[in-house]
């Protein structure tokens, strides 16, 4: 059993990183040079330090696009609202399309949230589980009466983003360090996955979006056509998800069919 | 006594991935970060895999937290024993110290209080990580910047007697020796004589930072004159052990660190004989 003795110490020390009332202070030595205040402060300061450095690197566009005094601020609410609670520092951010879709007055700025979806879309993509993608000649290995049943598993790494409005074109003018458009409505879906490990993006048209999503959830190929018809007739639809399909292997994003 | 000597190694970055996969460079190991490919797949784990084929390797973490009050971390623990059996290092190592409570991580390497009660405690969560990986772990002394009333010993005598009890290794960090020593106002000497040096392992090298009169384990700097002269007197002490610099911010460029490593080369090969810095071959060709 743990000692009780250090657990309440343990408590006291990380409620003083917190920021919060302890009676920490009282177990530590105060020396000529420097109060326990004071040694206590180096990991107190050094505790946001750290946190505010995972912050700006994972989200290092939406630091760009808000400047240093907002993105400061974003950071010191990020950090009051939400503790690690995973080993990696890797992983410290992932709440934050949470705050920006709720706490004002980022949530009344859209764009905010949607770069910063952009941008952990692609940290997910960056380490997303391996898996070894198939070849075209896996098409033609499909028994006849096996494709209306047919699924597709896709690789880890593909997320689909539906935004609305031109963030993507924001996202790249800050990537490569130019000014950002204006931020204006314009509804588009994205893609993002990674192949051979770098990450890629396209913009998807409104049928490859609508299956993509199907087949995302598991629809089968019978399933696939009938959501084609929304964009094709009936006679083209079959063949038009088959050519899809074509290009997400040629992309590597399929990792199976069954 | 009959210590595995790895020679002289670096911490393997992500700023020189490319580098070290290029030129190869004449390192004889690399020190891994273990959370840095405690992920699912990706660039990480494939750099990894690809220098792991040229380099041995040691395995550092910073997340075990094994003087936490809270239970040990199973899912943590399961995937630090998967990452063992890919990259098959010649030993990993964390730190003596605690880094979260009620399952909240403060992504920093808090120290202990020195006495009997803390003693019992890590030896025992020690014992219980070494039963699980299968194998001995080693731990790693900290910069600290504060002293608990409830310490009833010097740092190195709470060290022996944790490491003794559990059975496991040491990695000294030499700076941090220095650190501590400045910070809590102690002889960095007493330290080194202190320490029972059958157990060490593996010597960390790195620089720091002042803050006013404090110094601050920062690893974004050179390592100074001081941490050297202590480094060589560490030598003189407990004869060849691994050693590697560690930087972890303000990354130079890799030939300059590894021109910094030879530094430490030349100190080892001024104070040990021939022989005593022979790197194993059974671990030279191990990979």
């Amino acid at each position: 059993m743990p000692s009780t003795e250090l657990r309440k110490l343990q408590q006291s020390f990380f409620g003083h990183l917190l920021g919060e009332k302890t009676d920490v202070v009282k177990h530590i030595q105060s020396t000529v040079d420097r109060s326990a205040e004071q040694r206590l402060h180096i990991y107190s300061s050094g505790y946001r330090l750290r946190l505010k450095e995972a912050i700006s690197t994972d989200l290092d566009k939406l630091y760009s696009y808000l400047g240093d005094e907002m993105f400061e601020h974003l950071m010191d609410v990020y950090i009051d609202t939400y503790h690690s609670h995973h080993p990696s520092l890797r992983y410290y951010s992932q709440h934050m399309c949470e705050l920006l879709a709720t706490q004002k007055p980022f949530s009344d700025v859209p764009e905010l949230l949607e770069l910063a979806r952009i941008e952990q879309a692609f940290n997910f993509s960056f380490d997303a589980a391996d898996c070894d993608t198939i070849g075209i000649e896996s098409i033609a290995k499909i028994q006849a009466e096996s494709w209306a049943q047919l699924t597709i598993q896709f690789h880890s790494s593909m997320q689909l983003l539906e935004l609305q409005k031109n963030t993507f074109p924001v996202w790249k003018a800050l990537s490569q360090n130019q000014t950002p458009p204006e931020s204006v409505f314009d509804a588009s879906t994205w893609m993002i996955w990674r192949k051979q490990l770098v990450s890629r993006f396209r913009v998807l048209d409104e049928a490859e979006a609508a299956l993509l999503r199907e087949a995302k959830k598991g629809a089968n190929f019978s399933r696939l056509c009938e959501a084609m018809l929304s964009f094709s007739d009936e006679e083209q639809a079959p063949m038009q998800v088959i050519a899809l399909l074509q290009t997400w292997i040629n992309e590597q994003l399929v990792c199976h069919l069954s | 006594m009959d210590r595995p000597f790895l020679g002289f190694g670096l911490g393997l970055r992500t700023e020189h991935y490319q580098h070290v996969l290029e030129n190869k460079p004449d390192v004889d190991w690399f020190e891994i970060l273990s959370e840095n490919y405690m992920v699912a797949g990706g660039k990480p784990l494939y750099n990894l895999d690809t220098i792991r084929e040229d380099y041995e390797m040691v395995m550092h973490g910073v997340s075990l937290s094994i003087g936490s009050t809270d239970p040990l971390n199973k899912d943590y623990l399961r995937d630090l024993k998967a990452l063992l059996e890919r990259v098959q290092p010649q030993w990993l190592s964390d730190h003596l110290c605690w880094t979260s409570v009620d399952g909240t991580n403060s992504h920093d390497l808090l120290p202990l209080p020195y006495n009997e009660a803390t003693i019992n405690h890590v030896a025992e969560r020690v014992r219980q990580v070494q039963d699980y990986l299968g194998r001995q772990i080693l731990l790693e002394n900290l910069s600290s910047y504060v002293t608990y009333n409830e310490s009833e010993m010097p740092e190195w005598e709470f060290f022996n007697e944790i490491a003794s009890r559990a059975d496991c290794l040491v990695l000294l960090d030499i700076n941090n020796i220095f650190v501590s020593a400045h910070n809590h106002h102690f002889d960095p000497i007493d330290y080194i004589k202190g320490m029972d040096g059958e157990r060490i392992m593996q010597f960390h090298l790195a620089g720091h930072s002042y803050s006013g009169d404090m110094i601050i384990d920062t690893h974004d700097h050179d390592v100074c004159n001081d941490v050297w002269d202590l480094y060589k007197k560490a030598l003189e002490h407990y004869g060849a052990v691994s050693t590697m610099i560690e930087r972890d911010d303000n990354i130079p460029e890799f030939s300059e660190l590894r021109q910094e490593l030879s530094i430490a080369e030349k100190i080892a090969a001024n104070t040990l004989s021939p022989q005593q810095l022979s790197i194993l071959p059974v671990l030279k060709g191990a990979a």
